[in-house]
């Protein structure tokens, strides 16, 4: 097979092969032909809407796909977010003299966009981290926050509670942190000014129960620029968050409260 | 019209030409042309590993993101994937318990570890762009993208997941033929066997590369870290190594041959499922658009412009988005394309004007909507379909545009007519070269 070898050499043959050599050749061709084909169907089955076919087999096309196939393209569709979804939290802290207090919300995807604005490389710490949590979060929660995912569900929490303490540290205010309270602030994107009828728009707020930080797994004061300024405006009773609250300025909100409030 | 029995075949048989050939006769032609199809394809993916350029520029495409993502993290790093995430190291192992997903970053929680894998990370995609040791290097860099991706799933966008999948596909590709050291090294070989030298090279740095990661390997099995399905594949492919170096050194004959054949199929089917993926990444991209009554009233692109985490120019966004006229454009353009783009491949002309404008629209998503790296994946996936002749083309210009000192290496590429002439790579982790 000096042909092989050389530069100039002519493609070596499948005929010019032994009878077991051609035949090993031609069970390769047919596992990878198959194995291609078997690996493409299963994929479309996994990334179609859902159908006869991958209702029928989905046992079967998610056994396969799963972990590491995993996929998803639905890529602003069926139709793009409208709304804008800040995720601010607030924080309990215990005074070295004793006393409680609550601070202001702090308006935490605020910061990541004013982290992100200009910057032609944002980094998945700023755009991912907070948004898909807050995502997982409500994915495995009711509107009531009751848990619908079982471990997930917990774990989404639990993501979410340790993003908020990283990004407060263990102190704020000179007090020191015992327990937080997430909201998402979710305002509609304004219809395009060309289509009549646009309703005013307003912001829709989702506030979460108080949790309690876990001292033992909290951070140690971040270093990181997403990390939240130590000092934070108290609660200051019957101010209305503004729609827009800007980072440098985090909002003071008024007294704990469930369910929605909203602000025009 | 006639009458009911007289079908197409009925009225065109007695005036037809050949009316003296059976029908048994032309099915034996039709099967001898069959036949002989069959064996030029056959002769296509088994000679040699189809489609040189395109799978070097696929390989540089997803290296080249994959690394400078893990560069402009490098500050973020542990909070991504490290010990200061706050998706835990407890999290991640909860997750993965019940969805069994591969990490090397699960094997231990400590900072020295984490800090480890990620440099190895960063040297496997600079293995892999550059296509020194290109077989070893796409495992390594797969190894890197699953390990970080699936150890903080909830860090990752659309990007992450092509490139995920990619790197998978990617292992099985023979992707260092060109543009790579793995080929320079090859050249000179064959240089240097052409001088009478002894044919297959000891290759020492192989040798001692494939002894590392065996130690690694036996390391990883002994503490029990591997499952039988990821341990069987890495253990195959470093036997797999031994037996491509042996046989290269001992029996350059038919063994070889048969090897290298082997491997031509699986870099076949492997490009092909690539192809498969892009058409439905695409496609379903497109799919899942159309059922949209924003894409439907020529809107949707509006609405991401005035999204925060996708806005970090505000002032181009929102101009762009006051252009009602170009918004409609966009957003029926996107849609027809992405549906669009699978069936273009049956026309070049067509499937070439397409692509150009799929990556010049990722182009401005990456600058509009902040999103560099997933468009840099997309533009590395959408090469795979971009023609022989503009590949080598740019890839002269660029040779002779940023490389003048590099005369060496450049005359050698451009004395190789095209990469069939190129002689198969000395290394068992050898580029995949093909002999013809």
């Amino acid at each position: 097979m000096d042909s092989v070898e050389g530069p100039e050499g002519p493609p070596p043959r499948v005929g010019a092969l032994s009878l077991p050599s051609r035949i090993a050749v031609a069970l390769t061709v047919g596992c990878v032909a198959v194995g291609a084909l078997y690996h493409l169907g299963m994929v479309f089955l996994h990334v179609a809407p859902s159908n006869t076919l991958s209702k029928e087999h989905a046992t079967a096309v998610s056994d396969y796909i799963y972990p590491e196939f995993e996929q998803n393209w639905k890529l602003f569709a069926p139709d793009p977010l409208q709304q804008n979804i800040h995720v601010q939290a607030r924080a309990d802290v215990l005074e070295p003299d004793g006393s409680r207090q609550t601070t202001g919300w702090v308006d935490l995807t605020a910061i990541d966009i004013a982290a992100m604005r200009h910057n032609p490389f944002p980094s998945h710490t700023q755009q991912n981290e907070l948004r898909r949590a807050w995502g997982f979060y409500t994915d495995t929660h009711d509107t009531t926050e009751r848990a619908t995912a079982g471990d997930r569900s917990d774990l989404s929490r639990t993501y979410l509670l340790q993003i908020v303490e990283k990004r407060f540290g263990p102190t704020l205010n000179g007090g020191k942190v015992t327990r937080v309270q997430v909201r998402s602030a979710t305002t509609p994107v304004a219809q395009p000014p060309w289509i009549t009828g646009g309703a005013a728009q307003s912001t829709d707020y989702r506030v979460l129960p108080w949790w309690d930080v876990n001292t033992g797994s909290a951070s140690t004061a971040s270093t990181d620029p997403s990390a939240v300024p130590t000092t934070i405006p108290s609660a200051v009773p019957s101010t209305q968050p503004s729609a827009a609250p800007s980072a440098a300025a985090p909002v003071p909100s008024s007294t704990p409260s469930s369910g929605q409030e909203n602000a025009s | 019209m006639t009458s009911p029995h007289t079908g197409a075949q009925g009225s065109h048989a007695p005036g037809a030409e050949p009316a003296d050939i059976s029908l048994a006769d032309r099915v034996a032609l039709l099967g001898g042309s069959v036949d002989r199809a069959v064996g030029r394809g056959l002769a296509r993916i088994t000679g040699s590993a189809i489609a040189p350029y395109q799978t070097a520029v696929i390989r540089i495409g997803f290296s080249l993101t994959w690394l400078l993502f893990l560069l402009r993290e490098w500050p973020h790093r542990s909070e991504l994937y490290g010990p200061d995430s706050p998706w835990s190291f407890d999290l991640a192992k909860r997750l993965i318990a019940s969805n069994h997903a591969f990490t090397v970053l699960m094997w231990s929680d400590s900072r020295a570890w984490f800090e480890i894998v990620y440099t190895v990370a960063i040297l496997s995609a600079l293995m892999l762009l550059l296509g020194w040791r290109t077989r070893t290097a796409s495992l390594l860099f797969m190894i890197g993208v699953l390990s970080m991706e699936n150890r903080s799933v909830f860090m990752g966008d659309g990007g992450d997941n092509v490139i995920h999948i990619m790197a998978i596909y990617l292992a099985f590709v023979r992707c260092g033929q060109v543009w790579s050291l793995d080929r320079r090294r090859a050249v000179r070989t064959a240089a240097v066997e052409k001088g009478g030298a002894p044919a297959g090279d000891a290759d020492p740095v192989g040798v001692a590369l494939w002894v590392l990661l065996g130690a690694a390997l036996v390391a990883a099995s002994v503490a029990g870290k591997l499952t039988t399905g990821w341990g069987l594949i890495f253990w195959g492919c470093w036997v797999g190594q031994a037996l491509w170096w042996a046989a290269r050194r001992y029996a350059p004959g038919e063994p070889r041959t048969v090897l290298e054949m082997i491997g031509n199929v699986v870099h076949g089917g492997a490009l092909l499922v690539i192809a498969g993926e892009v058409c439905l990444i695409y496609s379903t991209a497109g799919w899942y658009k159309i059922q949209g009554s924003r894409w439907q009233d020529g809107t949707a692109p509006y609405y991401p412009l005035h999204l925060d985490d996708f806005t970090p120019w505000p002032a181009l966004s929102h101009a762009l988005a006051g252009n009602d006229v170009m918004i409609m454009l966009i957003c029926y353009g996107t849609v027809i394309v992405q549906v669009a783009f699978p069936f273009t491949l049956f026309n070049r002309r067509v499937k070439n004007v397409l692509l150009a404008a799929m990556m010049l629209e990722h182009v401005s998503i990456a600058i509009t909507l902040g999103l560099p790296f997933f468009s840099l994946a997309m533009i590395a996936a959408d090469a795979v379909f971009l023609p022989t002749a503009f590949l080598r083309w740019a890839g002269d210009r660029l040779v002779r545009l940023v490389g003048p000192r590099r005369v060496p290496a450049a005359v050698v590429g451009e004395g190789q007519p095209a990469p069939e002439a190129v002689p198969p790579a000395p290394t068992p982790q050898g580029p995949a070269v093909d002999p013809a």
